[in-house]
Formats: structure tokens, C-alpha cells, sequence
């Protein structure tokens, strides 16, 4: 019960020595949506070497058509090349959510540290995140938006505003476990003082929490994107995203679904390999948390 | 000292273990079990005993049949519970067996029981699942066996849930329920392992009672050597999953015939206490004044009362003496311990070290005075960061106060090698270690600061006896070469006996009696001292040299 699996990768010590099992076993899933992720990853980063069109070139006479070897999934009712605006609109999506769950984790972790540690602030702190967790979100970002108008920046603060409570409530769990184990109290009968605790004693333990968490933020923030694009409320129309394409494709869905169905499907494969990328580490990193066969 | 010296050859077997392995699954390694026999007879207590890891629990679960599946396999032998071989059940006969005819006791109630069910609920669940019995019939069997288990006020406990109930009283429903329907069979693993010396003897004391009323056999897991002596028939010793020697307790204890069976006697401290030393040098470097911790009496609020955690507490050490306080759990003698570290702030009172007194230091005032005194804690598995390797840990505090890395990581390997490890251990990282070398590495930890006082809270209670012997005798050599006052904080009254100069008795937050070691031991004043060794299980036979305590 005592033998701990050795820290066998670097990977593993990060994560904590006991927490990561020997034994890496993967289901066929995880694979599959590493994959799946990877190459959508890829093919939108390098999306502008190849994509056939500019994706913001108009051509009247060529509006609504449908697939051809000159336009490979058709085009929209300015004549756009559906291709390349998919997989354009891609990096504008995947960039607001990784940069949402960056910024909310750093701050988050940042905040729950102090959080957990000091009880005074704590007292202050909690109170705040739990107005900020009352603001329903899609309604901060269509205020935002409104006051600031319609900027990538405006979109990644509004979707990364109601995600940091959560994560300072993890941290905040984590750290307050923590301080009680008998290590930190020996850090402290040491001398240490109390920055260099919390981040060298505690602040690891939370590693492998955040990094579960930061791909659900990932996930919810990419499809909160589309949601406030779809709503107007999002980047500007000018740029394609996937929630843009859907957005201007929802008033052709009866004479053209595939304006809605390829964004659609990229989101989808998207958010659900995430998804279930996100599952696999947290049955990895806590497998108390797995469910039971059987 | 009164052995059980019954005979069993004419009694019933209930529980035959023949060439009982079991093997981690998958695995190539050496056998977890390996062919253990073990026979119990209607009536009879079987003692397994062995340290840590020697297979005592993994026994028991496979009798039980609760072996953790996909982990543990059976790989050859026969369980025959009364002519029955339970590893041919299946799952759902296995399950009618358990509570029928096998059932089991743990070490920790408060784990064990439902938390949010009342526990008359919870005993008459067993008679739900197993039996169709009436409602008032069932009510009338609970109250039966509550009333069995010497349970105060039935009335009352029927309808409480488990946090309202002390460890006793939840163990007590524990036993309640495991034999509420007759059982052949009795299973405790650790049953009192948890519990308080006093509380320990009144459940050991129940359940031999018990025992006799309903001609239970019981298998009795423990690795308390005293617990063996009180309570045993027959003892059975396992080391590295085998039955390495069995006989009858009093044969067993006087007459131990495998060299490991007489380390292990060997190891059990003896309550005879050590002469105290010399008063050379009266530089007192710890003085506790009027110290007193009360809890929740700042909450805007609440109207609950305020807990007296500790009162009065007064006490000095001088260099190079040691100083015990000795008390059950709640007596408050964590409380003075982690007082006096500065990890909880005290109330009232003063804790002068090297003659300053540190109570009402601030954090930062308190840092350069904090090298003056250390800690070594109980738990040797977390209270070394897992993260971080032992070189790491034993520099930190001194790079705190000034020393060079390099001149650190020098007197790291060197405190090492002092206790007992080799110097290539600042490399590697705690779970690389035993239970003993980690309370060595903390142990370590604390006199890189060069203090003069070393706390040490139940630093070798979670050990076993063979390691406690080896870390109390570093502690001594330790005191021995550098002078280091020690304050020893323990329940375990034979540890006590081993290492102090001077015994602190406490309860409920006071200290009731002061003197040397050899006084509070062989001539207690107060009451409550003298009930804490009365309760000390075994207190009559001298392990160490397998025969009778002589009366001093």
C-alpha cells in the first residue's frame, strides 16, 4: 500500500510521484482524439501555406455553389471559399481557447494560492469570486463586447472572467488540504518563509488539477466563442471564425446546411476531443476520480 | 501474569488455512502469501502477529473473500470454514457467508460506519439483508446485542450517529454488528489499534467476554505484543508472508524458538523505566510558563463553548535531559507540542527558548529564533515533501539561515551518514525509503538546524517495534554527542519508560503529575496515572527476556 510507483519520466515527477499509475494504460479513445485533435491543430495552424482562396475574397458570381475542385466545399453567399474559411476561422477559435484557459489557470492559481494560505484575504477573495461566479457569462461578454467593442482581446476576458473563479476554488481546495500535511508545517518550523511555501511546497500539488481543468476551460471557451459570435456578440464579423461561418450561415440552412455543418463538425471534433483528452488525464492524474468497472 | 491455558484439541475446527498463497496479480515477484496454514477452534483466539507488511491483513481478507480483485489472486490452497472450502464460492454464497457465518472488525470504526445513518439503523441492516425478521423483532435483537456490548443508555446510542459516539462506543457498535447474528467466525484486524490505552483494555476485555458467551472462534490480527498477551490462546508469527512459528501464547512468550520471534520480543520496550541521568549543567533551553490554548472563543457569532485545549502547562528542560508527556488522545499534549513550535498560537502563558520568550512573536520576529527548536512528527510518510528529493529537504532550512548550497549539501551528507544512512540518499526521493529511514531523514532534517530542542510529537508511533527500538536508540545517541534537550510526546507509556529522564502526565488539558520517569512509573500519585498504566496491556511480563516482571 506504501510503495509508491517510482517516478519513472520527468513528466511523472512533475505531476506528483504518487499520484500517476506505473502503468499507462489507454483505451482506443484517447488515441483517437489525439489524433483527431492533432490534426486539426495542425491544419488550421498552417492553414494559410495551402488553403486554395483568401478567405475574404468576395465573388458575386460565384455565391452559394456547391463543392467543385475549385472550391472543395463550396462557397457562401458572398462567394467565399467555405474551405479555406474553416480552416482559417480555426486558428482564431483554438487561439481564443488555449489563450482562455492560459490566462484563467495563471490567474486563478495565482489568486487561490494567496486564497488558501492567508485567511484574511481569503475572506475577501471568496466573496468576490462568488459574485463573479453569480454573472451568468454569455451575458458578461455581450456587455463587454458592447462597451469595447468587438475585439479578440474583449472576447478572451469575457470568456476567461467567469472560468477563474472555478479555478480558484480548485486551488483553493488543493492548498487548503495541503498546508495541513506535516511537510509544509516542517517548512515552516525550518524557517521558510511564506512565499517560498506556497510556491514550492504547494503550488505543485495543484499541476495536476489545473492541467485537467485548463482543457475543460479550453473546450468551454472555444465553444463559448462560437456561442457569442453566433449571438453577434463575438469577434468582428470580418474575421472568420468558426461561430462567424455559422452565424452568416444560418440564414441559408435550408437552401445550403454545409455552410453550418462544416464549422459545425470542426467545433464538434474539436470540442469533444478535448473533452475526452481532458477525461483521460484526470483518470490518469486522479484515479480515485475514474469510475468503477463493473 | 495470567496466560489464557486453555486447550482446544477436543473443540470443533472452525477455520482451517492449508498452503493458503496469494500472488499480485500478473506479477513475478516473490508471494505476497506463501502457504500459510493456520487453524482456529470453536472458542479460540488466534493471535496473527508480524510488523508491517508481513501479510497479516492480506490473510484476513482472503478469508473474507474481500481481496482486492484485479491486485491480489489466490494462487493454490484451502480455506474450509467448517468442512466448506470458501474459495469455491461464488460471489453471491460468499456474500451469505459474511455476517452468517465470518465476519470482521476494523481498525478504524469511524471509517467503517455510515456516517449520515444512525447505527441502530445500521445493526439492523445486517439482520435486513440477512434474515426476515418482524420490525419489532428486529428492534428488540439491536437492542439485544447493544445491550451485549455494554453500551450506555441504549435508548439514546439507538438513534445517535457515529460522530456523536466516542471511538469506544463506535467500536462497540462495530462488534455489535459483526456478531448480531452469531457468527462462527470473528475477524479483528487491528480492532484497538486506534483506540486509547484505558478504552483499548474495555474493548479487549468485551470482546473476550463475548467470545466465551457465544463459543466464537476469533482471529485476531495485531502487531502489539502486549495486546498478544492479554488476549491470545494461540499466536501465530508471520514474517514476509509466512506462518514462520505458532504455539500457545504462554509457550510463545517464554519459550520462543525462531531467532526472529525473539527479536521481535526483544524489541518491545520494557515499562521497567531507565535510571535518570545527571542534572549536569542546569542550563534550562526550553521554560513553558502558564501556557494555555483555548479554542473558539473569537467567532463573532457563535455561542459555542470554548474548548480548554491546555491550562496551566508548565514545564522547563534542561540541555541534554528529556522530557516525556505522556497522556491519551484529547489530553492536549499535541496542543503544548505544536504551542511551543509556534504553529498554533497560544493564548496565554510564556515559551521561553534560549531565553527569549517566543509566545507573542510575530511571524517575521519569530524566523531568526525558530532554528532554536525543531520537530520531528509522527507520520515518517508525509512529513517529507514527495516531491522534492531528501537533499532538497535538508538544505532548505538551512539555506534559510545563511548557509552556502554548498556548504549545506557538505553537512547534509554528513548528518546522513549520522543517522545511519548512506551519504547517496540526497539524491533520492522519499517513497524510495522505509517508514524507519524517512523518520530518520526527518529526524535529520531537524538537526541540520543545530537546535536545542528537538520536539519529537509520537515520532515512532507509526513505526514498527523493531525500527522504534533502532530510531530510540539514535535519538539517544543523538542527545548523547550534541546535547539536544528532547520533549517526547507519546501515549505509548513503554516508550516512555525507554527515553524519558522526566514524565509529564496530562488529561483533559491539564498536567495531573510531574516527576522522573521512575517515580510516575513504578510509584504514580495521581489517579488517572495510575489507571493509564494499570490499562498498559501486558504490563506483567517482561518480553525482552520472555519471562515475568519482576516486582521492583
Amino acid at each position: 500500500m506504501a510503495a509508491a510507483p517510482q517516478p519513472t519520466s520527468s513528466l511523472q515527477f512533475i505531476l506528483g510521484a504518487v499520484a500517476v499509475p506505473r502503468h499507462w494504460q489507454l483505451g482506443i479513445g484517447p488515441i483517437i482524439a489525439a489524433i483527431v485533435l492533432a490534426i486539426i491543430v495542425v491544419a488550421t495552424l498552417f492553414a494559410p501555406l495551402y488553403v486554395p482562396h483568401d478567405p475574404l475574397s468576395m465573388d458575386a458570381v460565384q455565391r452559394l455553389k456547391g463543392p467543385s475542385s475549385e472550391y472543395w466545399l463550396g462557397t457562401d453567399a458572398y462567394g467565399r471559399d467555405l474551405f479555406s474559411r474553416v480552416m482559417i476561422g480555426g486558428q482564431v477559435s483554438l487561439f481564443i481557447g488555449v489563450g482562455a484557459a492560459i490566462v484563467s489557470v495563471f490567474i486563478g492559481l495565482l489568486i487561490g494560492l494567496v486564497s488558501g494560505f492567508f485567511r484574511i484575504a481569503d475572506a475577501i477573495i471568496m466573496r468576490i469570486m462568488d459574485s463573479l461566479m453569480a454573472i451568468p457569462s454569455i451575458l458578461l461578454a455581450i456587455a463587454l463586447v458592447a462597451l469595447n467593442g468587438p475585439s479578440l482581446w474583449s472576447v478572451i476576458f469575457a470568456i476567461t472572467i467567469p472560468e477563474i473563479p472555478r479555478v480558484v476554488r480548485l486551488v483553493r481546495a488543493v492548498v487548503l488540504s495541503a498546508r495541513e500535511e506535516p511537510y509544509v508545517e516542517a517548512a515552516i518550523a525550518v524557517g521558510s518563509s511564506m512565499p517560498k511555501i506556497l510556491w514550492k511546497h504547494l503550488m505543485p500539488n495543484t499541476l495536476a488539477p489545473l492541467i485537467v481543468q485548463g482543457t475543460y476551460i479550453c473546450a468551454s471557451a472555444i465553444l463559448t466563442e462560437a456561442i457569442l459570435s453566433f449571438l453577434g456578440a463575438g469577434v468582428s464579423t470580418e474575421i472568420p471564425t468558426w461561430g462567424n461561418i455559422m452565424a452568416e450561415g444560418r440564414i441559408y440552412f435550408q437552401i445550403k446546411p454545409s455552410l453550418i455543418f462544416w464549422p459545425g463538425l470542426m467545433l464538434s471534433l474539436c470540442i469533444l476531443s478535448i473533452n475526452l483528452l481532458g477525461d483521460t488525464a484526470r483518470d490518469l492524474l486522479d484515479p480515485r476520480l475514474k469510475k468503477r468497472e463493473g | 501474569m495470567r496466560f489464557k491455558n486453555r486447550r482446544f484439541d477436543d473443540a470443533d475446527r472452525v477455520l482451517n488455512i492449508r498452503d493458503l498463497s496469494v500472488s499480485l496479480s500478473g506479477g513475478h515477484q516473490r508471494p505476497i502469501l506463501d502457504k500459510v496454514n493456520v487453524t482456529i477452534h470453536q472458542g479460540e483466539t488466534v493471535c496473527l502477529v508480524g510488523e508491517s507488511g508481513s501479510g497479516k491483513s492480506v490473510t484476513s481478507l482472503a478469508v473474507m473473500g474481500l481481496l482486492t480483485k484485479d491486485a491480489l489472486t489466490v494462487t493454490g490452497g484451502v480455506i474450509d470454514l467448517e468442512g466448506q472450502n470458501l474459495l469455491e464460492l461464488d460471489h453471491k454464497a460468499m456474500r451469505q457467508m459474511r455476517a452468517r457465518r465470518i465476519s470482521m472488525i476494523f481498525q478504524e470504526p469511524m471509517t467503517a460506519l455510515n456516517p449520515v445513518m444512525q447505527v441502530g439503523a445500521q445493526i439492523e441492516e445486517v439482520l435486513d439483508s440477512h434474515t426476515k425478521l418482524p420490525p419489532r423483532e428486529k428492534k428488540k435483537r439491536v437492542v439485544d446485542i447493544m445491550n451485549q456490548v455494554h453500551l450506555p443508555d441504549v435508548e439514546r446510542i439507538y438513534n445517535s450517529y457515529p460522530h456523536q459516539l466516542s471511538g469506544g462506543q463506535r467500536q462497540r457498535i462495530m462488534i455489535a454488528m459483526a456478531l448480531i447474528l452469531e457468527p462462527k467466525l470473528l475477524i479483528a484486524d487491528e480492532p484497538t489499534t486506534a483506540l486509547d490505552v484505558t478504552t483499548q483494555n474495555q474493548v479487549l476485555a468485551l470482546i473476550t467476554e463475548l467470545q466465551e458467551k457465544h463459543g466464537t472462534a476469533v482471529l485476531f490480527i495485531t502487531h502489539d505484543m502486549g495486546v498478544v498477551a492479554e488476549i491470545a490462546d494461540t499466536v501465530y508469527v508471520m514474517k514476509d508472508g509466512q506462518i514462520i512459528e505458532h504455539a500457545p501464547v504462554e509457550t510463545l512468550l517464554r519459550h520462543p524458538t525462531e531467532e526472529y520471534t525473539r527479536r521481535l520480543l526483544q524489541a518491545v520496550p520494557s515499562l521497567i523505566p531507565r535510571p535518570a541521568r545527571e542534572r549536569n549543567g542546569a542550563v534550562e533551553v526550553l521554560d513553558v510558563e502558564g501556557l494555555r490554548k483555548v479554542y473558539g472563543i473569537r467567532r463573532l457569532f457563535s455561542r459555542a463553548k470554548p474548548t480548554l485545549a491546555a491550562q496551566d502547562v508548565s514545564f522547563s528542560i534542561i540541555r541534554g535531559r528529556t522530557l516525556g508527556i505522556v497522556g491519551e488522545s484529547g489530553s492536549g499534549k499535541s496542543t503544548v507540542a505544536r504551542c511551543i513550535m509556534r504553529l498554533i498560537d497560544p493564548t496565554e502563558g510564556e515559551i521561553r527558548v534560549a531565553s527569549t520568550d517566543i509566545a507573542r512573536l510575530s511571524r517575521r520576529e519569530l524566523r531568526p529564533h525558530r532554528r532554536h527548536i525543531q520537530i520531528v512528527f509522527q507520520d515518517p510518510f508525509r512529513s517529507l515533501n514527495p516531491r522534492w528529493t531528501i537533499g532538497q529537504s535538508l538544505i532548505e532550512g538551512q539555506l534559510n539561515y545563511g548557509t552556502s548550497r554548498s556548504e549545506a549539501i557538505k553537512r547534509s551528507g554528513e548528518l546522513l551518514e549520522l543517522v545511519g544512512l548512506p551519504a547517496d540518499a540526497l539524491k533520492r526521493y522519499p517513497h524510495q525509503f522505509s517508514g524507519g529511514q524517512r523518520q530518520r531523514i526527518a529526524i535529520a532534517r531537524a538537526i541540520a538546524m543545530r537546535p536545542d530542542v528537538l520536539v519529537a510529537d509520537e515520532a515512532v508511533s507509526a513505526l514498527d517495534v523493531s525500527v522504534q527500538a533502532q530510531v530510540l536508540q539514535l535519538l539517544d545517541e543523538l542527545q548523547e554527542k550534541l546535547g539536544i534537550a528532547i520533549l517526547f510526546i507519546t501515549h505509548d507509556l513503554r516508550v516512555a519508560a525507554q527515553i524519558c529522564d522526566e514524565v509529564v502526565v496530562m488529561q483533559h488539558g491539564r498536567i495531573v503529575e510531574h516527576d522522573t520517569a521512575a517515580n510516575v512509573l513504578m510509584h504514580p500519585q495521581h489517579d488517572y496515572t495510575r489507571a493509564l498504566i494499570e490499562a498498559a496491556p501486558g504490563r506483567h511480563w517482561d518480553f525482552a527476556n520472555f519471562k515475568e516482571l519482576e516486582p521492583a
